[in-house]
């Protein structure tokens, strides 16, 4: 076994240097490499680590990249899948990327983003100490079937994670159904009051009760599904969440404050991005904290003062132009980038570029459920949009539809072109890719305009 | 106010709205506005009386197995008379996905529950262990062959019986049940198939032929859509033309096409 494993960590650190060497940012390979020599080389390299699982379908990245901050700054030494390469192959990479040649752990603990296809795995190499679910969406319907589907693998994900302390949003019927599922101990955490004035139009992904099928009925929304529901037929409701965002302060373009009270104890807290949906965000990762027993003024803090990842509103200038990448995969979390945008106030442009790969969701038809119409409401904010990737032609028809004068839709064929474009431009812009247009995207980036290493 | 003008109903927007079909709601209305027809969409939902009488165009859309069992009492309630005299009277409905099998005999689920349906159609399905997945393409008989496209993703199989015919010869995909090579159903005005993506907007010659058949039966034969303003397709055809191009170039078993 030593041996087997000896072999697999030597052949996926070289095989990370080699793709670093040849201008390569990490991929699936490494990991892959490795578990083709030493199928349970996780579950060698994980054994003495104590992990911290998140996972769920919108905002995983986002809430690791604030766990990360609150871990270094309480001094945790940790290793991390931050690279967005969240599937087992790249989690197995980071370990070996971790370790010594032996297997030996370097650091004590492990932050694992991972999505809930991928977690079902997860959880029969790594004991989990903490899982965060952040919410339940549609996603990528293709690929993982329907939401009680979702659901279901993060069931399975959980009992395969007896030991750990299981953090979940009351405010998401579905992900707080899994309290009645599982033995974990179960922290709950929420938002306490509606954070938009007005927010876009949106189906709900859950409008009937997950136990009888009666429709739910609201005290009050805060996006998507979210909010404070109670089911009149059988009772079943929103559990009342021991960590919250007690009060919402503001909410603009550029940042959230919020007060945070956890179990009576109650910070101000400022979060650096803007959205409703970062506001979820930050208080999970104060939820964390908190399960770990971790201090809660450095939790609250890291909340203003963390490196978002790129595609998560990162700003970087292309030419004379502000960008923010905003990647998008599904209607809720594209909807909450239109929440944002429908409150920018300067005039700027808008790019989307719209993959069907595997990763990006095969399957493009959600973008009929984004309320892109609100686009059309704000023409006199919106100097054109662009449209580029695989399907352009679909999301260029999308925005059409949605009421946008076809003559401020602009095709490119490449993203060079695409680049060229913007970097001309002295507005702010707004890129909003999927994932592996993202990906694309970032690599051309960093060689044209000299952002090195995104992924490190 | 114009001179024309449909009303469309959507049944069961919030339970059956699972993969974009609300675009070919967006679609139908747009393409009537362009020509200056006058369009009116109702949704009724669980508990709403279904009075068939008020509308020219029907849209069911596909939906989650477990939201399914919400409405099929609700339908049988509320809405199954309407609908089989709104088709009797040759009403225009497209179904999509899940609509499409509600509207046939009944749904058999491979370990062998049977849940019966509306029979408005003649035609079942049975469900499989295999999802039937991925783009695809289709002849449109009805469009003189006309290629459609769109993105199919069931476990459905679903078998036609003489009562209705296939809407056309699946081009590349699995289509009603990936074994006869046929696609949707076509009885009297009623359009049934597998087609998401949404289908409506990528081949507007399909939504078109809705409307146009809605507006002959609502006033009479001599009425073209040609007498309407001119409408710019070319994001709809370039879109359509796309995907056309990749899945020729596709082998037929490529699950990636
Ligand atoms: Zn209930």
């Amino acid at each position: 076994m030593k041996v087997r494993a000896f072999t697999a960590i030597t052949a996926c650190k070289f095989t990370r240097w080699f793709l670093r060497v040849i201008g390569r940012g990490a991929t699936q390979m490494p990991g892959r490499v490795a578990t083709k020599i030493y199928p349970d080389i996780l579950g060698y390299l994980a054994k003495d680590v104590r992990t911290v699982v998140v996972t769920g379908t919108n905002g995983k990245t986002t809430t690791a990249r604030m766990i990360s901050k609150t871990l270094s700054d309480c001094g945790v030494s940790f290793l991390a899948n931050k690279s967005g390469a969240n599937l087992l192959n790249g989690i197995t990479a980071e370990f070996i990327a971790n370790c010594t040649p032996t297997g030996k752990p370097k650091k004590e603990a492990a932050l694992i983003e991972s999505d809930e296809a991928a977690f079902k795995k997860v959880g029969k190499y790594v004991d989990p100490e903490l899982v965060l679910v952040t919410n339940v969406f549609r996603d990528q319907l293709d690929r993982y079937g329907e939401v009680t589907h979702t659901l279901n693998n993060i069931k399975i994900g959980i009992e395969n994670s007896p030991h750990a302390t299981v953090c979940l949003n009351a405010d998401c019927s579905l992900t707080a159904s899994l309290a009645e599922e599982v033995d974990n101990k179960i922290i709950f955490y929420g938002v306490n009051e509606p954070i938009y004035k007005k927010r876009v139009k949106e189906e709900s992904d859950a409008p009937y009760c997950i136990h009888c099928k009666y429709e739910y009925e609201y005290e009050y929304i805060t996006y998507g599904h979210l909010g404070k529901y109670h089911c009149p037929h059988c009772g079943y409701s929103r559990p009342d969440p021991e960590v919250a965002a007690s009060k919402v302060i503001v909410s603009d373009a550029e940042h959230s404050e919020i007060e945070i009270d956890a179990a009576g104890e109650k910070f101000k807290a400022l979060i650096n991005l803007p959205g409703g949906y970062n506001i979820y965000n930050g208080v999970s990762a104060v939820t964390v904290a908190y399960a770990l027993g971790l201090d809660l003024k450095k939790a609250v803090s890291a909340l203003s003062s963390f490196e978002c990842g790129f595609g998560r509103m990162e700003k970087f200038m292309i030419g004379k132009a502000e960008t923010r990448m905003i990647l998008i995969k599904n209607p809720a979390g594209c909807n909450q980038v239109l929440n944002f945008l429908s409150n920018v106030n300067e005039k700027s442009i808008f790019a989307v570029c719209l993959n069907d790969n595997y990763a990006d969701g095969r399957d493009i038809s959600w973008i009929w459920d984004v309320d892109f119409e609100v686009l059309a409401e704000m023409a006199d904010k919106l100097e054109y949009i662009c449209v580029s990737g695989i399907r352009a032609y679909e999301i260029g028809m999308r925005f059409k539809y949605a009421g946008i004068d076809p003559d401020k839709i602009k095709v490119f064929k490449d993203y060079d072109k695409l680049l060229d474009a913007i970097s001309e431009q002295d507005m702010p812009v707004y890129i909003m890719p999927t994932y592996t247009a993202m990906m694309d995207l970032r690599a051309l980036v960093s060689k044209r305009f000299g952002y090195k290493n995104f992924w490190e | 106010m114009s001179e024309y003008s449909l009303n469309v109903c959507h049944l069961y927007p919030d339970v059956l709205n699972l993969y974009g079909d609300t675009g070919n709601i967006i679609c139908l209305q747009d393409r009537m506005k362009w020509r200056g027809i006058g369009c009116e969409v109702d949704g009724l939902s669980v508990g709403d009386k279904l009075n068939a009488g008020d509308y020219d165009i029907f849209f069911i859309g596909g939906g989650q197995d477990f939201e399914q069992e919400v409405l099929l009492k609700d339908a049988d309630e509320n809405k199954k008379d309407d609908i089989f005299s709104a088709i009797d009277d040759e009403k225009v409905f497209l179904a999509i996905c899940g609509g499409y099998q509600i509207l046939g005999k009944y749904y058999k689920t491979w370990d062998g529950k049977q849940y019966d349906f509306l029979g408005a159609l003649d035609l079942y399905t049975e469900g499989s262990e295999t999802r039937m997945i991925g783009n695809y393409m289709y002849e449109c008989d009805p469009l003189d062959g006309e290629v459609i496209v769109g993105f199919e993703n069931h476990s459905g199989k679903t078998f036609l019986g003489d009562g209705c015919t296939p809407i056309g010869k699946v081009l590349r995909g699995s289509g009603n049940n990936g074994e006869d090579g046929m696609e949707g159903c076509h009885y009297k005005n009623v359009f049934g198939c597998y087609t998401h993506g949404p289908c409506l907007p990528k081949n507007p010659k399909f939504c078109d032929l809705l409307i146009e058949t809605a507006l002959k039966r609502k006033y009479g034969d001599a009425i073209s859509l040609e007498d309407f303003p001119a409408v710019d397709d070319t994001f709809e055809k370039n879109a359509h033309d796309y995907m056309v191009k990749r899945l020729s170039k596709a082998n037929a078993d490529d699950p990636s096409r």
